[in-house]
């Protein structure tokens, strides 16, 4: 084995925890201390706890560190629980469903319709693209919309998830007014 | 060791084996070939490619030979039809996931998906290919990492874990969307766990991990050699 060594900085390129954050993961940590499995509780904590609901590749690896889990676990975990977000989300969450019964009722063309009102160009309808589930945020990070497989909610189809509140047979037009309240609500 | 020596049938024939051992070993113990892709001797079994799939009497349930513990009176059969057909309906699926392209592959001639599919006579697949635009991770001074091979069969994984304890792979997503990630899905090169042994190049199945620097047709897999290492670890 000659040749050097793998860098092990990651260069400045990487974002890093002020005290206040590396406290609150401290305690999130002794709070799950010795538990079996007290990963999830632990990236649960530090995300609910994070200003903008998610997990930075910091804040993982200084978990990692201090739990001693290896890093390649963490990140695993992360991303297998939809739950889990690593990028920041806007201040309000909409969740469209994209189930079976959502979509035969329309939900694609209500994704399309909300993408093109908040000018969201990403999402592209029909093919699969290689990125992971549709998860986008406006750039001024008022809104993200993310799509979920389903709520089983399917008589009430198709399904909108506003800020946690679920609201049922949902046209573009109720949509649009939803956002609307949403966006004047902060103005 | 104290263990019980039990009865079992395989393909009719009975045989006596000792308690706890799997289907896999004893059927390999008596001469029976079940192909396996995800199971490498003196790893942790994992049953995931359901390529060693057999069936037992009595139930409809195909069942995987290298997770299975033999049992008194089971009577397994190793080599049918439906079997035949399971396990190359399990190969075409994983050829068409990724890009397994044959011909420019430095696993090409060594490569133990190539080599079952042969075996089980795959000579098309009948599915639509996924044709997925996958990453190459040339970071690491020594090895590649190519996506596109990758089956997914965790080998990798376990031996990493197990063997060398450096833990430095994990399958990261879910779903189509899973990949072998190292580390905080850092590049391979900045991986800080990483000790560079080679290990998980050696234990892949296909040209997923592979040294740098090789052409088509010379990357040569030692799993013996992990096999050995394994067998060392145990036995202290």
């Amino acid at each position: 084995m000659t040749s050097a060594a793998p860098a092990t900085t990651h260069g400045a390129a990487q974002d890093t925890l002020d005290a206040h954050e590396r406290l609150l993961i401290d305690q999130a940590i002794a709070r799950h201390a010795n538990r079996p499995g007290a990963l999830l509780g632990v990236l649960e904590d530090v995300q609910a706890a994070n200003a903008h609901k998610f997990l930075s590749m910091a804040a993982l690896r200084y978990i990692a560190e201090r739990t001693g889990v290896p890093p390649s676990t963490v990140y695993g975990a992360t991303t297998f629980y939809s739950l889990f977000n690593l990028d920041p989300q806007g201040d309000n969450v909409i969740c469209v469903c994209r189930g079976t019964a959502c979509h035969t009722r329309g939900s694609r063309t209500l994704l399309e319709k909300l993408c093109f009102d908040l000018g969201m160009s990403e999402h592209e309808s029909g093919e699969t693209k290689e990125t992971e589930k549709l998860a986008i945020t406006t750039p001024d990070n008022r809104f993200t919309v993310r799509t979920v497989a389903c709520f089983g909610q399917c008589a009430l189809a198709p399904v909108v998830e506003v800020n946690h509140h679920i609201l049922s047979h949902v046209n573009e037009r109720t949509l649009q007014r939803e956002v609307k309240a949403l966006t004047q609500g902060r103005k | 060791m104290p263990s019980k020596t039990i009865s079992v049938r395989i393909d009719g024939e009975l045989i006596t084996a000792q308690e706890g051992q799997t289907v896999l070993e004893v059927a390999r113990a008596n001469g029976r070939q079940i192909p396996t892709l995800c199971y490498l001797k003196g790893l942790s079994a994992v049953g995931a490619c359901r390529v060693c799939v057999v069936e037992l009497a009595g139930t409809d349930r195909l069942l995987p030979a290298c997770t299975t513990p033999m049992q008194e009176g089971m009577s397994i059969v190793t080599g049918s039809a439906k079997l035949e057909l399971y396990r190359r309906l399990a190969v075409e699926l994983l050829l068409v996931e990724r890009n397994h392209v044959c011909s420019s592959c430095v696993s090409n001639g060594h490569c133990e998906l190539q080599t079952l599919a042969q075996d089980l006579g795959i000579t098309h697949v009948r599915y639509a290919y996924n044709n997925p635009r996958l990453p190459v991770d040339m970071s690491h001074p020594r090895f590649v990492l190519d996506h596109n091979r990758c089956i997914l069969c965790t080998r990798c994984i376990r031996v990493c874990a197990e063997v060398e304890g450096a833990h430095v792979w994990e399958i990261g997503g879910r779903g189509i969307y899973s990949r072998i990630v190292s580390d905080l899905k850092d590049d391979w090169g900045n991986a800080a766990n990483c000790t560079a042994c080679g290990k998980c190049v050696q234990a892949c199945p296909t040209g997923a991990l592979a040294e740098k620097g090789l052409a088509v047709h010379e990357m040569v897999k030692q799993t013996e050699k992990i096999t050995r290492l394994a067998a060392q670890r145990t036995s202290h």
